[in-house]
């Protein structure tokens, strides 16, 4: 077992008796076998083909990785652009420091309910969101480690046909170092709709490890839309998962921008129950120095009729490295499949490296699926046509990354959040393009 | 305004441009005809700065300055403007934002104000109007999609809003029908001023009906081999290059 492996597992055997909810005699039964699977097999490492490009073990071994203390009392709000981004959306509001609920919402709207993981895991459907694998990948992965030692998240549950009145922010801070394994559990009734924002941002911390896991389930025709901004410290390793349920035509829509963190992986694990339902799980990364970023991303068409897109746009600068692996499933009965994925990446750098991996595996004959990937480098024709109209270099570099990302921008249904996420980009070309010159 | 001597280029190691001497003054509009091959397109790519072209020997001078030691963006903002034969499309770029880019890097160039949107729209709807290019074209990615036509009008329009004070077409009428070559050679007239120099350059004397030259060169292997006036390119229509390609 590395260090990091038998930190996760003292840690666990330190907590054990203190973690939430620990009363619930399943809940140990689960985060104790989860310990156990996880010192048998240890961290992921590169011979497991999802985890080819991501040495997570590595990063790990150089990380403060025993758990981030809890903090409690005013904080000062932090400057950061990754939470400004959502500031023309009236919205609720909620804080994690290290890892911790920090807020608690009054006047929400009959039928919304926001809680904390402690409070919420002696109901019925949290235990079943939080036993339930979304796809056999994780099997392999390390959500073993959040599952045993998750000390907080944020519920939200919404009742039948209850809509959510504006977005909700989770803010999370990170303040000090260490290690911060959460979990947050989004129900959505049949027919309930919500937005869910999140901001990741470092907030004092340097060396840190982030690790939260997402488990989201839809009722019949419910629909969530969810954009996620990563701006994590520069030497903080970021781990997240998100596992979705989706009822019969219900509609779920992932956004996450990456632009933070020294080593990042972005977990998305779809999965349809009933028919007719629409996923779009889309993105845009922005990385440079020696930044890797990495979006894995599944979509199980387990029933008919259901439509998947994803898209993954990546600017690459300096050493940095981008990973996309996606894998389209269809699974045998599930006709009239519209699944959809494209990566694209630019480098800006010739140092850059973009590894992607599109997977179709079809098992059903009367289905439309297309997928791709390409990697290149701004078109030197098109940088010379703007230059001839008298467009400097950086400003026409610029224009044309931007127009690359914003593809992927597009594809973000909240317009005040698009608008939002346009403006971060244009700082992150400002500032390397600046380095640059 | 524009002095040419004894230049020479090369592409790689192929010589394309074997000692050019062309001397254009303000207001005057000269054509470059010749065969395909004849180092037409060469000329005017090295004149806006593309890379990829060594000059070996002469010199180009630019209303008294050293044409060829300013980079692209800069020879664009001193006034010089090349209408490409093949526009570049530019997806996920708009035509409106790329025409406030430009105009605004070209006027903060030359020392004057940027404009804001509202007094940028009106100016656009302005130039735009009589090349027939409707606010719909304005709206999509630049030159993504266009026909032939709205391409060139697309150019024309650019050179229209930059006002240039030497404007190099590059085989402007090609792919154009009698009509949209119409709409274009109207634009160019329409820019014709006693304070702008044309370099018009064509395989065909068709474009010259329409935008009638002073000057008329036939470049041949990379040299010009002959000079006159409008009347050469009517001659050039009945004989074809063929004296001077072999």
């Amino acid at each position: 077992m590395t260090d990091a492996a038998r930190t996760f597992v003292e840690t666990y055997e330190r907590e054990r008796d203190g973690l939430p909810a620990n009363g619930l005699d399943w809940l140990v039964a689960l985060r104790d076998k989860a310990i156990a699977d996880f010192a048998a097999s240890g961290l992921p490492h590169r011979r497991l083909e999802d985890w080819r490009y991501t040495d997570l073990a590595r990063v790990l071994e150089k990380a403060t990785l025993s758990p981030a203390p809890s903090r409690q009392g005013d904080m000062a709000w932090p400057d950061a652009s990754a939470i400004k981004v959502f500031d023309a959306a009236d919205r609720y509001i909620v804080i994690f420091v290290n890892g911790v609920l920090q807020s608690k919402l009054s006047d929400l709207p009959v039928g919304v309910s926001v809680s904390s993981l402690g409070d919420a895991l002696s109901a019925d459907w949290a235990k079943v969101l939080v036993e339930t694998r979304v796809s056999e990948a994780q099997a392999t992965n390390v959500t073993a480690i959040n599952l045993a030692l998750m000390r907080d998240g944020l519920v939200l549950d919404l009742a039948k046909g209850v809509k959510l009145d504006k977005p909700l922010h989770l803010v999370h801070l990170a303040v000090d170092d260490g290690a911060s394994h959460r979990r947050n559990l989004v129900r959505l009734d049949d027919g309930a709709e919500a937005t869910v924002y999140e901001s990741y941002v470092g907030a004092g911390a340097t060396n840190y490890f982030a690790d939260v896991v997402t488990n989201v389930s839809l009722g019949t025709e419910a629909r969530l839309m969810h954009i996620k901004v990563q701006d994590e410290a520069a030497d903080a390793i970021h781990l997240a998962t998100l596992t979705a349920m989706l009822g019969a035509r219900s509609y779920f829509s992932s956004f996450t921008m990456t632009l933070g963190s020294a080593l990042s992986r972005n977990q998305t694990f779809v999965r349809f129950d009933g028919e007719g339902a629409e996923a779009h799980v889309n993105g845009a990364t922005a990385l440079r120095g020696r930044q890797h970023g990495d979006q894995f991303c599944i979509v199980d068409h387990a029933v008919p009729g259901c439509a998947s897109a994803t898209l993954f746009r990546t600017v690459l600068d300096d050493a940095s490295t981008g990973v996309f692996q996606g894998k389209v499933v269809v699974r045998p009965h599930a006709q009239k499949t519209d699944g959809r994925q494209m990566s694209n990446a630019l480098l800006l750098s010739r140092d850059a490296a973009m590894n992607a991996k599109p997977e179709l595996e079809i098992y059903a004959d009367d289905v439309q699926c297309a997928h791709g990937s390409t990697i290149g480098e701004l078109n030197r024709e098109a940088l010379f046509y703007l230059r001839s109209r008298g467009i400097d270099e950086q400003s026409a570099r610029q224009l044309l990354i931007s127009a690359f990302l914003d593809e992927a921008f597009e594809t973000v249904p909240d317009e005040a959040a698009r608008e939002g996420l346009r403006a971060l980009a244009a700082d992150w070309f400002r500032l390397t393009l600046k380095e640059d010159a | 305004m524009l002095e040419i001597k004894n230049l020479h280029a090369k592409v790689g190691d192929k010589e394309i441009l074997k000692g050019i001497d062309l001397s254009v003054g303000a207001g005057e509009v000269h054509a470059i005809m010749g065969p395909n091959g004849s180092g037409k397109s060469t000329l005017s790519y090295l004149l806006s700065g593309r890379e990829g072209y060594e000059v070996t020997k002469g010199s180009v001078t630019y209303k008294g300055q050293d044409l060829l030691a300013l980079s692209v963006d800069e020879r664009a903002a001193a006034g010089v403007f090349l209408a490409f034969q093949y526009p570049i499309e530019i997806p996920g770029v708009t035509t409106m934002t790329f025409l406030k880019a430009a105009l605004n890097s070209v006027r903060k160039a030359r020392g004057e104000d940027e404009l804001d949107a509202p007094r940028f729209l009106k100016l656009v709807r302005e130039k735009a109007k009589p090349l027939n290019v409707a606010d719909d074209m304005l709206k999509r990615a630049l030159n993504v999609g266009f026909s032939g036509g709205e391409k060139k009008r697309a150019e024309i329009l650019q050179m229209s809003l930059l006002e240039p004070s030497l404007a190099i077409l590059d085989e402007t009428d090609s792919g154009l029908d009698i009509d949209a070559l119409k709409v274009v050679a109207d634009g160019v007239n329409a820019l014709r001023s006693p304070d702008r120099a044309m370099i018009v350059i064509t395989h065909y004397q068709r474009l010259l009906d329409y935008i009638v030259p002073d000057i008329v060169h036939v470049l041949s292997k990379g040299k010009i081999v002959r000079t006159g006036g409008k009347e050469l390119a009517g001659e050039l229509e009945r004989t074809g290059y063929a004296e001077f390609a072999a």
